[in-house]
């Protein structure tokens, strides 16, 4: 087992990070009533460990008790029956699955899945009606129509379930949405916290932590507590004991990434551009979201460039990743970002070098 | 019908009758293409007789059997007036036929073919009947041709000015699937028109045409005109195959005819076989004759001759316009005619039009085909293959100077945006001619673009991507939109091909120097059906691999999970995720193995074309 899955805190409070997040969880489920829940915050913040924390305070050891389900369902869209195939996590009293895998058919799940199980709501012990969780991950990358029925969905089946929705960034979940909801904003760990949280790890692995060396992980990790925890488990895996000058080696395809970047500095011609575009291929092959491919790009491109030119690239960057999220397919506005950054840093080129 | 009641016997009776009249109806449908909706009924009275008979009748057991014939049989006489009524409206009550049939050459000198043409076929045909018998090989010619040029028409005329008979190789007629699952109910095998072929091929190599039927002086000339549909790799090869022994071994003059499509649809992946065909029997022995299209002059040489048998009265212009039209298709052209004298007073018109509008005239003659053709209500549409289209677009050519009529509507344009007229049709006809789908179209012009913007033109790639962009965007404005709209949808999908074709001839201004480029398939497509196999891998290794304890986001897992897995894994730290790690990289090269093969079959990948 991974040290992410294995530290994961599994109560409230034994919480590390966002204590006073957690004891303000502790408290409302205690009172018994719980609104909806958005949590929101950057990727590796801790919002799934609270999120499963809280399940745990709310049911007891008994929510740990999951099983993963690969379910096809069968949903009825009008004249046609579409087969929706989802991953879920059940327990007994909750289920979790990511209703945005379901590419553009998310509407069905949001409208029929989540219908279907907020309909038959359990019973606890005193053969009360009790409420039945439903976790949904990445609500910001559901469509609009989506997030309609969501909404309908929330109003309709509040009394008999609660929904806890998680995802990045809550500028892109409707207003309708988050104002039903009680917003939990979770913000990325501070280097301290992450540092104590290695420490913490450290300890109870049995290694020896050379001064400064947490530290350096945690300034790798870009304020991302779960990458912190990766990269940690990696370096022990590659050299121990630690060495403080040891090399702590960015994912394989933040390499790639850069190499991209270091190609378009390089040389800016159409012919450049295809081979970035074979490059960018192999990326989006692996899985790794267009979006972050972009950001990442984005990124090790501004370190390498003249602060002239920052505004405007990050200005066209803005702009390609809005389009790529109206448009359906990333690598068309992928290479067009290069192109454009292309094209402004040769003009750059030509008109300070001559 | 008459006596059909109370008994069996003269339900049969009449039945057979019916038959007869089917046959008719049979015989007499390839001759008509009117529809007999459009034509009133002249006899009202006799079919109500009839449908009222057909209520009345006493049979509660063979009711639906009768009124099955009853209904064909109604069917029979409307169609029978409406030939009628087709056939008055021609002004001419002798013909029976159609004129394509009617005026079939039956000489030489008849034949619209160039005369050179039907010389060197002569000669050919010279050669094999008298010498056969005795020479094995060489005996087959192979003749090769769009449609409707005479190929047919000048074996049929050849052969009689030598006195040989014919035999051709009929297609058996096409087993309908009611039928198929009668017959093989009561026990009778399917053969598939192939193995027909097949023995067909095998019984003319080994007993040649001994049948009684033949006398033992008359010359016999083998058609086949007809091949059996194939499709796919291995009944092509069977076909092959065959026709590879026909041509070594037959002993009786054999022509094969074959119609090549290439104008039509090159996408297709048939149209390699039939090249390859066409190669390998060469080797064989086949002596290949090719037709051309049949030219202008003797098209409207034919069509006017036909019209002085006919009586009809068109002028020089209309039947010049008819013969264009027709893209040197004879058979067309004649068919157009008999349509056309059917209704003579459409065309006036549209000549008037024609006349009133000089402007158009002094241009190219292309362009006055261009405006004329759409308003045709006959005459073949051009059809051009994806790749030429496309080819179109990318090589982008264009007029060395301005034009004067474009210099007035440009007023204030800035010296940046200003472009040389395009050196073909406005792109969205040439869209239209193609027949293709928005989506492949952008997909083909992202793949293959950056192959023809100059190397030093960086800014002219990035603006040709952002109408690619734009256009994208257009299209997934599209999908997943719940109200399906598709009048709405239509109109936006060509106004995103739109987009894309326009931003690439409006993008790329400095273009490459010209060379001869292949258009490649979009990489994009194999890119995503890889993706998606990934995907689906990794969700289900997720599902084995986690035991349940948390339910990762996709993104999280590829962006850190995996690459931290694999480093772990790699430093021989053996971690029970790595028994389901099957090994990712042979899997995909495995699923790219399989991808290629499946498009091959959708798409020719290597489709190529010329610097046009």
């Amino acid at each position: 087992m991974l040290w992410v899955d294995k530290y994961r805190p599994k109560t409230l409070d034994k919480v590390l990070v966002h204590k006073e997040v957690a004891e303000n969880l502790k408290k409302l489920v205690t009172e018994q009533d719980c609104p909806h829940l958005l949590f929101y915050g950057p990727s590796g913040s801790g919002k799934k460990t609270l999120i499963m924390a809280l399940l745990r305070q709310m049911f007891g050891p008994s929510s740990d008790k999951v099983k993963v389900e690969n379910k096809t369902w069968k949903v009825e869209a009008g004249t046609r029956t579409l087969d929706i195939e989802l991953t879920t996590l059940l327990s007994t009293h909750h289920v979790e699955m990511n209703p945005a895998d379901a590419g553009f058919q998310d509407r069905y799940v949001v409208q029929e899945i989540i219908k279907e199980m907020a309909k038959n709501r359990p019973l606890d012990a005193k053969g009360k009606k009790g409420f039945k969780v439903l976790v949904l991950n990445e609500v910001d990358r559901l469509s609009r129509e989506a997030q309609h029925s969501l909404r309908r969905t929330m109003e309709k089946y509040s009394s008999s379930c609660r929904l806890i929705l998680c995802c990045n960034s809550s500028s892109k979940v409707s207003e309708a949405v988050r104002s039903r909801c009680l917003n939990v904003r979770i913000s990325a760990p501070t280097e301290d916290e992450m540092v104590r949280v290695l420490e913490f790890i450290g300890k109870k692995e049995g290694l020896q932590l050379p001064p400064g060396f947490a530290a350096r992980i945690a300034e790798k990790s870009n304020r991302s507590l779960r990458r912190a925890i990766l990269l940690f488990e990696t370096c022990r895996v590659q050299q121990y004991p630690f060495t403080n000058n040891q090399a702590i080696p960015p994912m394989d395809w933040e390499e790639y990434v850069s190499e991209i970047a270091s190609d378009i500095m390089k040389e800016q011609s159409p012919k450049r551009l295809f081979q970035v575009r074979g490059k960018l291929y192999e990326l989006l092959t692996n899985c790794i979201p267009p979006e972050i491919i972009l950001k990442r790009l984005l990124y090790e491109l501004l370190k390498k460039l003249d602060s002239e030119l920052k505004h405007e690239v990050s200005y066209w960057a803005a702009y390609y990743e809005h389009r790529m999220r109206l448009g359906q397919k990333a690598i068309f506005h992928l290479e067009a970002f290069v192109a454009k950054f292309m094209s402004i840093y040769k003009g750059f080129l030509i008109s300070t070098f001559g | 019908m008459k006596g059909r009641g109370k008994r069996n016997a003269t339900i049969v009776i009449s039945s057979s009758e019916d038959d007869d009249d089917d046959k008719d109806f049979s015989l007499k449908s390839d001759l008509s293409y009117s529809k007999p909706a459009s034509v009133p009924p002249t006899n009202p009275n006799k079919r109500a007789k009839k449908a009222s008979l057909s209520k009345s009748g006493p049979r509660p057991r063979k009711g639906p059997l009768t009124n099955d014939f009853d209904e064909i049989r109604r069917f029979c006489e409307e169609f029978d007036d409406g030939i009628r009524g087709f056939k008055v409206s021609t002004g001419n009550g002798m013909s029976r036929e159609l004129w394509a049939d009617k005026y079939k050459p039956c000489s030489l000198e008849e034949l619209a073919v160039h005369k050179k043409k039907v010389e060197e076929v002569k000669v050919l045909f010279e050669e094999r009947l008298t010498a056969s018998k005795e020479t094995l090989c060489k005996n087959v010619l192979l003749f090769v041709g769009p449609a409707g040029v005479g190929k047919s028409a000048t074996v049929y005329a050849i052969a009689s000015h030598f006195g040989a008979r014919i035999s051709e190789w009929n297609t058996p007629t096409p087993t309908i699937w009611q039928e198929h699952l009668y017959n093989s109910s009561s026990g009778l095998r399917y053969t598939s028109k192939l193995e027909e072929f097949e023995s067909f091929v095998e019984r003319i190599r080994k007993y040649g045409f001994i049948s009684s039927t033949v006398g033992p002086r008359s010359r016999v000339v083998l058609l086949i005109d007809d091949l059996p549909v194939v499709n796919g790799k291995v009944s092509y090869g069977r076909l092959h195959r065959c026709l590879h022994l026909l041509v070594q071994s037959v002993c009786v003059p054999t022509v094969i005819l074959m119609t090549d499509y290439v104008k039509a649809d090159s996408t297709d992946n048939s149209m390699r076989y039939w090249e390859d065909l066409h190669v390998s029997l060469q080797e064989a022995g086949a002596c290949k004759v090719s037709f051309n299209p049949i030219t202008v002059n003797s098209l409207k040489k034919t069509l006017s001759r036909i019209c002085k048998e006919e009586e009809c009265e068109l002028s020089a212009e209309q039947i010049e316009l008819l013969a264009k039209a027709s893209g040197g298709d004879i058979r067309h052209a004649i068919t157009s005619l008999q349509y056309f004298c059917l209704k003579p007073h459409q065309l006036p018109s549209l000549c008037l039009s024609d006349g009133s509008t000089p402007s158009l005239r002094e241009r190219t003659d292309g362009l006055t085909d261009l405006y004329i053709e759409p308003s045709l209500s006959f005459g073949r549409d051009d059809t051009l293959s994806l790749f030429h289209a496309l080819g179109k677009f990318l090589h982008n050519k264009r007029e060395s100077e301005p034009s004067m009529v474009l210099d007035r509507d440009t007023t204030n344009l800035k010296e940046k945006f200003v472009r040389l007229p395009l050196k073909m049709d406005s792109p969205e006809s040439i869209l239209r001619q193609a027949h293709s789908q928005s989506r492949p179209i952008a997909d083909f012009l992202h793949e293959n673009v950056l192959d023809f913007v100059n190397d030093e033109a960086i800014d002219d790639a990035w603006v040709v991507a952002s109408y690619l962009c734009d256009s994208d965007v257009l299209l997934a404005s599209v999908n997943g939109r719940m109200a399906r709209n598709f009048e709405a949808e239509n109109v936006v999908r060509s106004a995103a091909a739109s987009v894309a074709v326009r931003g690439v001839l409006f993008g790329n201004s400095h273009l490459a120097p010209t060379r001869w480029h292949a258009i490649r398939r979009p990489k994009l497509w194999q890119v995503e059906q890889s993706l998606w196999h990934y995907k689906c891998q990794m969700v289900s290794q997720q599902r084995d691999a986690n035991n349940g304890l948390n339910l990762y986001d996709l993104s999280v897992v590829a962006t850190e999970i995996k690459p931290t897995l694999e480093r772990i894994g790699n430093r021989g730290a053996s971690e029970d995720f790595e028994a389901h790690e099957a090994s990712p990289e042979h899997m995909a090269d495995d699923l790219d193995g399989l991808i290629l093969d499946d498009d091959k079959s959708e798409m020719t990948s290597e489709d190529e074309i010329e610097d046009w």
